[in-house]
């Protein structure tokens, strides 16, 4: 019998969660600021020796073949752009967790943490491409965070990947979400929320977090950006990076059209980028962790 | 055993019995295999878009990535191995081009994908006899040489053949 995630469950689940570094809150907070500039990046970086450190070793990793070394932070950060920072920092500390197996999803350790990135560089260029009146390095960072929740609820959802399947090919759940929700009583886009407001992360984030398989049911005010991770998703998936069991079992929201205007065309290329783009960012961030 | 995986917009063939192909997670993207019961050899490809005139310089890289480009590739390279040029007696199957539950038509790029690959296929007069294509679900597929076997597999789902 699976073990439920009632209030109190998931509250310790929290609790049990490393809070985020100082730094990396900061940082998290900053660039969910429209008005923010890249100086505000690099001076919060300077004042993490962690954060520094790693942020100079990717960009003189072999990934991006620099010439002459680079050893101020000024240069890195102007260098590396502020998605790059971020999900540097967003490694650094919550690594472990993204990083993780998900047995509840039969999905092996470093899976997820593709997904996020996925679906994040997807989340980024369908705002890009499509032209929507939205930061695109907003819609990259609530990307690596929309699926945290999983990595909280896996391990009570082991073993039942065949009957949530199951639910949801009989119509007795909707989709994988409700399938969760049967199975443990939480789905993952609650207990990520509830994460969410422990590691008080800004509002944008948290409703990314929250609605980005339900976007119509986000407030207006973040409907555009939860609508773009929603379409992240969903493309990550498509191009064949899921989480295992529940990949591509979540409905689409073809509402998204009130916000992001994309053609099969734009799609296309979206799908095509994002090939790419992930291609160099987790040879980047891979590179720099093994060499010291 | 050699194992020859292929990542998306990757193309491969071999007649050696003690190879496997492989390809993990298809999503939207479709798996065209060719199975050429004259020469023993077998050949995929993984494709990931419909058409190639949206990037000519992809096509040129990674010709596997496209239906229009992904199927003559993979001819050329089973006709290295002594297969008929215009892939005849050659057997095809096809698998993937799932879509994510209620999608709309843009989002339809596993059917697309599917679409565009039976009408290039049906150029060269060939067609498939075996599919397992759509549904909102990833498959793995792997093919070993020697048995000429296709199993699919998914999480959470017990593995089937094709
Ligand atoms: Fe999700
Ligand atoms: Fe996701």
């Amino acid at each position: 019998m699976v073990k439920k995630i009632n209030p109190d469950e998931l509250e310790k689940i929290v609790a049990s969660i490393p809070m985020i570094s100082a730094s990396a809150s900061r940082l998290l907070q900053i660039t969910a600021q429209p008005d923010h500039e890249l100086m505000d990046v690099v001076n919060l970086v300077k004042t993490d020796a962690n954060l520094t450190a790693r942020v100079l070793k990717v960009v003189n990793s072999a990934a991006y073949g620099l010439v002459s070394k680079i050893t101020s932070v000024d240069r890195a950060v102007s260098y590396l752009g502020e998605q790059v920072v971020v999900s540097i920092a967003i490694e650094n500390c919550a690594g472990e967790l993204l990083g993780k197996e998900l047995a509840g999803y039969e999905a092996a350790g470093g899976e997820l943490w593709k997904h996020d990135l996925r679906a994040a560089i997807a989340a980024r260029e369908v705002v890009i491409q499509s032209g929507a009146d939205m930061s695109p390095d907003l819609a990259f960072t609530a990307g690596l965070l929309h699926d945290i929740g999983k990595a909280l609820i896996s391990d009570y959802l082991r073993g039942t990947a065949p009957e949530a399947v199951e639910m949801i090919s009989s119509h007795d759940s909707l989709d994988y979400l409700a399938a969760e929700e049967k199975l443990v009583g939480v789905d993952h886009t609650i207990a990520g929320y509830a994460l969410a407001q422990a590691w008080q992360l800004p509002e944008e984030l948290a409703m990314a977090i929250r609605y980005h398989h339900e976007p119509a049911q986000a407030e207006e005010i973040y409907r555009p950006l939860v609508y773009a991770v929603h379409l992240g998703d969903s493309i990550a998936m498509m191009g064949g990076y899921g989480t295992g069991s529940d990949s591509m079992r979540y409905k689409l929201d073809a509402n998204y059209a009130d916000y992001i205007q994309i053609n099969a065309n734009i799609l296309a290329n979206v799908m095509l980028t994002v090939d790419t783009e992930f291609d160099k960012l987790s040879e980047s961030l891979s590179d720099s962790g093994e060499k010291s | 055993m050699g194992q020859i995986i292929l990542g998306v917009g990757d193309f491969g063939a071999s007649n050696n019995p003690d190879d496997e192909i492989k390809t993990f997670a298809l999503g939207s993207c479709v798996s065209v295999i060719f199975l050429d019961p004259k020469t023993r050899s077998i050949g995929m490809a993984h494709v990931a878009l419909p058409d190639s005139t949206i990037n000519k310089a992809k096509a040129a890289e990674k010709p596997g990535y496209f239906a229009d480009t992904a199927i003559p590739a993979l001819l050329a390279q089973m006709a290295e191995l002594g297969c008929d040029k215009r892939g005849k007696g050659i057997i095809v199957k096809l698998c993937g081009g799932a879509n994510v539950m209620d999608t709309n038509d843009t989002f339809q790029i596993g059917k697309r994908n599917a679409l565009s690959i039976k009408k290039i296929l049906w150029s060269y007069g060939m067609g498939a006899i075996a599919e397992d294509l759509g549904g909102n679900y990833s498959r793995t597929v792997s093919i070993s040489i020697s048995a000429g076997q296709v199993t699919l597999s998914s999480p959470g789902k017990p593995h089937w053949q094709l």
